[in-house]
């Protein structure tokens, strides 16, 4: 049996905006990735395990489905890649953030209260 | 279905609010790391030996983080009478069983580095910049002010715990950072709660934030001077020690206020 909180076949980050123009990366379809690997995140429960890793520093890289919560520092992963606009969610810490595109080009979170 | 189908932030706020907040998932996240971990710690792992210098300068700041253990335990505590939600009761709940049990893996701590009357002496070892926090915070308790409590508790003393915990784990004996680690793991529920409950408080009402700024001024000098001394004892660079205040300091210019 499929947990109702984690069903969401539905799901598109950031569908209200896939038609503007002014987001042409987001006409590419999204990339999906496993999340089934063990991160060794052992901060919220079970289910939820496979969407959160730690930073482990310097020589670490966030993948393109990752975002660093800026309130606890854990690494937040989706199952498909992020884009500007998407929402998501840190747990650890109850954060609710929006996916930006730095100055420097890198997808960072922002928190939304 | 599989995993590349189902996927958690597709969920609405109010139902990730509900969840996070419940005893339920406190109790499935803290069985991750405290199962089989009496006082915080693997009970195979061996005790280290220390320098009679180093034990000394532990002693005095865990004894000082003892304190401020002390201070969020009976912060949250009293805050239970007038959170103005059943969902803010709850996690307040789990906050003080989480203050509870760094209460007391501290003074296990600091039983095996040889204070023999642990509870009966962290008071007197610990930094007075942090006594008179308490204090403070005590009192916006006692009035039963919920912005002022919430600002103190969860913003201000977590993420500067969260931030000087983290830093500590760097350099501590094997047996003080896994039991550190352990800690800050509860840390990141309590700070997370304040900014984001103070966050939508703030939405809401933005008049608060000129009386929390007068706040934020006058605790900012206990605790960052709390820090400041304890990273000191600690042999922590002064070259490294604004560092630790950086997670603070982001933390507040998120919610708005000046530095």
């Amino acid at each position: 049996m499929t947990d109702p909180l984690l069903e969401t076949t539905e799901f598109e980050p950031a569908k209200d905006e896939l038609e503007s123009s002014s987001f042409p990366e987001r006409e590419k379809p999204r990339v999906r990735y496993g999340l089934e690997d063990d991160t060794g995140f052992d901060e919220v429960p079970k289910k939820y395990r496979r969407f959160y890793r730690r930073w482990r520093g310097k020589g670490d890289q966030l993948a393109p489905n990752e975002v660093i919560c800026p309130v606890c520092r854990v690494v937040i992963r989706s199952a498909r890649d992020l884009r500007p606009g998407d929402r998501v969610y840190c747990m650890p810490c109850f954060s609710r953030l929006t996916v930006v595109r730095a100055e420097s080009g890198r997808l960072e979170a922002r928190v939304e209260y | 279905m599989s995993v590349e189908m189902v996927e958690i932030h597709a969920r609405d706020h109010e139902a990730f609010l509900r969840e996070v907040h419940s005893f339920e998932f406190w109790f499935q996240s803290v069985e991750g790391y405290l199962v089989e971990h009496p006082y915080g710690v693997d009970p195979n792992a061996p005790i280290p030996e220390l320098e009679n210098s180093e034990k000394e300068a532990l002693i005095a700041t865990l004894s000082t983080y003892c304190v401020g253990e002390v201070a969020a335990l009976d912060g949250a505590s009293g805050m239970i009478g007038f959170a103005p939600s059943r969902q803010a009761k709850i996690f307040l709940a789990t906050q003080v069983a989480d203050e509870a049990r760094h209460l007391e893996v501290m003074l296990h701590r600091l039983a095996e580095l040889g204070v023999t009357d642990a509870e009966g002496e962290f008071e007197v070892r610990a930094n007075r910049n942090l006594l008179a926090f308490r204090e403070r915070l005590g009192e916006f308790v006692e009035a039963k002010d919920w912005e002022a409590s919430l600002f103190a508790q969860n913003v201000i003393l977590e993420s500067m715990e969260f931030a000087a915990f983290h830093s500590h784990m760097q350099s501590a004996d094997s047996r003080t950072a896994e039991m550190l680690a352990g800690v800050l793991k509860d840390e990141r529920r309590h700070l997370g709660f304040g900014e984001n409950d103070l966050g939508r408080h703030l939405a809401q009402a933005p008049h608060a934030r000129r009386r929390l700024q007068e706040i934020k001024n006058e605790l900012d000098t206990l605790v960052l001077a709390t820090f400041e001394d304890s990273q000191r004892a600690l042999g922590v660079p002064a070259s490294e020690r604004s560092e630790v205040g950086r997670l603070y300091l982001d933390t507040v210019a998120r919610l708005g206020f000046d530095s």
